[in-house]
């Protein structure tokens, strides 16, 4: 069983990771808990990604030096580079996670304002009773 | 109701989490480079990006070249951040 799990050991990392996240996002109550959750699902995938793309063997970073426009090629070997395409794909991946944790934090601010609370089951008592609300000093 | 709620959430992570690790038996083993991801297309791009593009880097190569147009609608998605983000944390006009 031990020798099963660790012959493939970082998919379950994922797993796990992705659990948390969700776990997070769903069973959490504070809003930034559930953000910091979606960050870490985000994670989760971009890491499963990029470990797709590894190639064991002596395999390094794919970019290619000394090949010039047709003249003095070697000969390029697949299995000497990295698989290029996870990489570009979680690179677009980054960019919209940063893009929407941004949007979120400026959105938590608001209800902050609004609301002086981030907690979920307080903010929908004060909408359900607005006389329930407290201002603060 | 609130025990009720995490119990709910629980479970549905414990289901996915299961039906994840069912997946998991398809998967090819850590750094196979034969696995479908390495085998298929990559070995085109790994090959031809190079030549076809003059560029040393592939990750640039297939991320302003080949998927240029990708990368536009992304620096979209940048932009549109940018401006919700200002016109979420504007100061309202008049009151401090």
């Amino acid at each position: 069983m031990l020798e099963y799990i660790l012959a493939k050991y970082n998919f379950w990392i994922y797993v796990v990771l992705m659990m948390i996240g969700l776990y997070a996002m769903m069973g959490k109550r504070n809003l930034v808990k559930k953000l910091i959750g979606m960050n870490i699902f985000q994670t989760s995938i971009i890491l499963f990604f990029v470990s797709i793309g590894v190639k064991k063997g002596g395999a390094t970073v794919p970019i290619i030096m000394g090949h010039g426009h047709g003249h003095g090629q070697h000969l390029i070997k697949v299995a000497d580079y990295l698989n290029p395409l996870p990489h570009v794909l979680m690179l677009t991946a980054i960019v919209v996670s940063i893009a929407t944790t941004g949007v979120a934090l400026a959105t938590l601010i608001l209800i902050y304002k609004r609301y002086h609370t981030l907690e979920e089951d307080e903010i929908l008592a004060i909408r359900k009773d607005p006389s329930s609300y407290k201002t603060l000093g | 109701m609130k025990n009720w709620f995490k119990l709910i959430s629980w479970v549905a992570v414990i289901m996915t989490g299961a039906l994840l690790i069912y997946g998991i038996h398809d998967m090819p083993a850590w750094g196979d480079p034969d696995s479908p991801a390495n085998a298929h297309v990559s070995p085109r791009y790994i090959l031809e990006a190079t030549e076809k593009t003059a560029t040393p880097n592939i990750v640039s190569a297939v991320l302003a070249d080949y998927r240029g147009y990708d990368t536009l609608g992304e620096t979209t998605v940048i932009f549109t951040a940018a401006i919700s983000c200002l016109f979420l944390l504007r100061r309202r006009g008049g009151k401090k």
